[in-house]
């Protein structure tokens, strides 16, 4: 079972090289995907795309969310998706 | 990332699920994020295969200059829907997407079942529809970016719209959006690039599908409006003059239902896809529209 820094290290890495954009700069599990990636929803699409062919399942993104939205957040941190990930991924079995 | 060649065009798609074929159809400024971010796929994929994809000029598919008529658009999903081999298709269009979607229905009816409209306008009901320049929505959207010391002008003019969110700085536009809501920014992320395109021109019009066009597709139509809708004349026209259209109401909603009262819509839409696929369960008994609801003056 993969540990959640290193599916955020996977995160990470898809970031350094993501359809032409590049972010270079450094990212930590505080990084925030809209306020300091500058991501659009499209930007999303192509991460969750991602993550589920790496992963191979297909995430309910709308669960995260939803929770996000209950506790008010406005944007979603690299730590929080990473744990996000690792929760769903235990809970289905998946490494 | 799932794409396909369609003509000259590239077009960025999703499929999942297995069942009789749905096609989500978002609308104007949008993409497919709104489905795939929703808890409306994972309703629909236990008993449908449901494809959703960006149509031209929105999110990953190319935006070619020009061809955004809801015409051109209904042609780029006759040949999806040949391309993938889909069945007979129950589409469920939002907003521009519904445009679309019943332009589909009308000139290529033997790869449409059935139509879910969410709170679509329809350029060819203006005269039914005359407050549409006046809406809500774009009132609001007016309101933000004056606090951003943009004007946009009192009546809806999409072009104008795109070229000031092309030029505004980050801070303005963090203005904007910190004032109308972090899903703002779903839309206002396709606008510069379809700034460079005739879209802003094209989406509005009526393409052929004027009243009498409509009132001729013959297919199942569901009018699933919100109930704070600005496009009240619209609903009743459609429930009143289609051949075979049914009328339901999402509760707290003022156009994006998906997002106002993402429970109520997909429960009516799951509900209506299973009673027109003739899917008969134990869910869909629990799952009766409030067909006797009103839409209520917003």
């Amino acid at each position: 079972m993969k540990t959640v820094d290193v599916i955020l290290t996977d995160i990470e890495q898809i970031l350094r090289d993501f359809q032409g954009r590049e972010y270079s700069g450094t990212m930590t599990a505080e990084t925030s995907f809209f306020g300091d990636l500058g991501f659009a929803s499209i930007d999303a699409v192509v991460l969750g795309e991602t993550l589920q062919e790496k992963y191979g399942v297909t995430f309910p993104f709308h669960e995260l969310l939803a929770e996000l939205s209950q506790q008010g957040a406005q944007d979603l941190t690299l730590g929080e998706m990473a744990t996000y990930l690792h929760r769903y991924l235990e809970a289905v079995g998946e490494d | 990332m799932p794409r396909i060649s369609l003509g000259n065009l590239t077009f960025h798609y999703q499929q999942t699920g297995d069942g009789p074929d749905v096609v989500l159809l978002h609308g104007f400024t949008s993409n497919l994020a709104m489905w795939m971010f929703s808890p409306l796929l994972p309703a629909l994929s236990t008993k449908f295969r449901v494809t959703s994809y960006d149509l031209r000029g929105h999110g990953m598919t190319d935006a070619p200059p020009s061809g955004y008529t809801s015409a051109e658009m209904a042609r780029d999903f006759a040949q999806l829907h040949d391309a993938l081999n889909l069945k007979p298709a129950y589409l469920v269009g939002h907003s521009f997407g519904g445009v679309v979607g019943m332009h589909a229905a009308l000139l290529f009816p033997d790869q449409v079942a059935g139509v879910i409209l969410s709170d679509s306008y329809f350029p060819g009901l203006s005269a039914v529809e005359p407050n549409m320049e006046q809406t809500a929505v774009w009132q609001g959207l007016r309101d933000a970016f004056e606090k951003a010391g943009e004007e946009l002008g009192a009546t809806v003019d999409f072009r104008r719209l795109f070229e000031i969110v092309a030029r505004c700085s980050a801070d303005q536009m963090k203005i904007v959006q910190d004032t109308l809501g972090p899903e703002s920014s779903r839309w206002f992320s396709q606008m510069p690039q379809l700034a460079r395109t005739n879209a802003a021109e094209e989406a509005f019009a009526t393409a052929g599908l004027d009243a009498a066009a409509l009132v001729r597709v013959q297919q199942p139509v569901v009018a699933l409006y919100d109930e704070y809708s600005p496009f009240q004349a619209t609903f009743r026209f459609l429930v009143e003059h289609l051949p075979n259209a049914q009328g339901d109401i999402v509760p707290e909603a003022r156009h994006l239902a998906l997002l106002e009262n993402p429970e109520g819509f997909v429960q009516r839409v799951r509900y209506h896809l299973r009673r027109l696929a003739d899917i008969k369960d134990v869910a869909m008994a629990a799952e009766a529209p409030m067909s006797e609801s009103k839409i209520t003056d917003g």
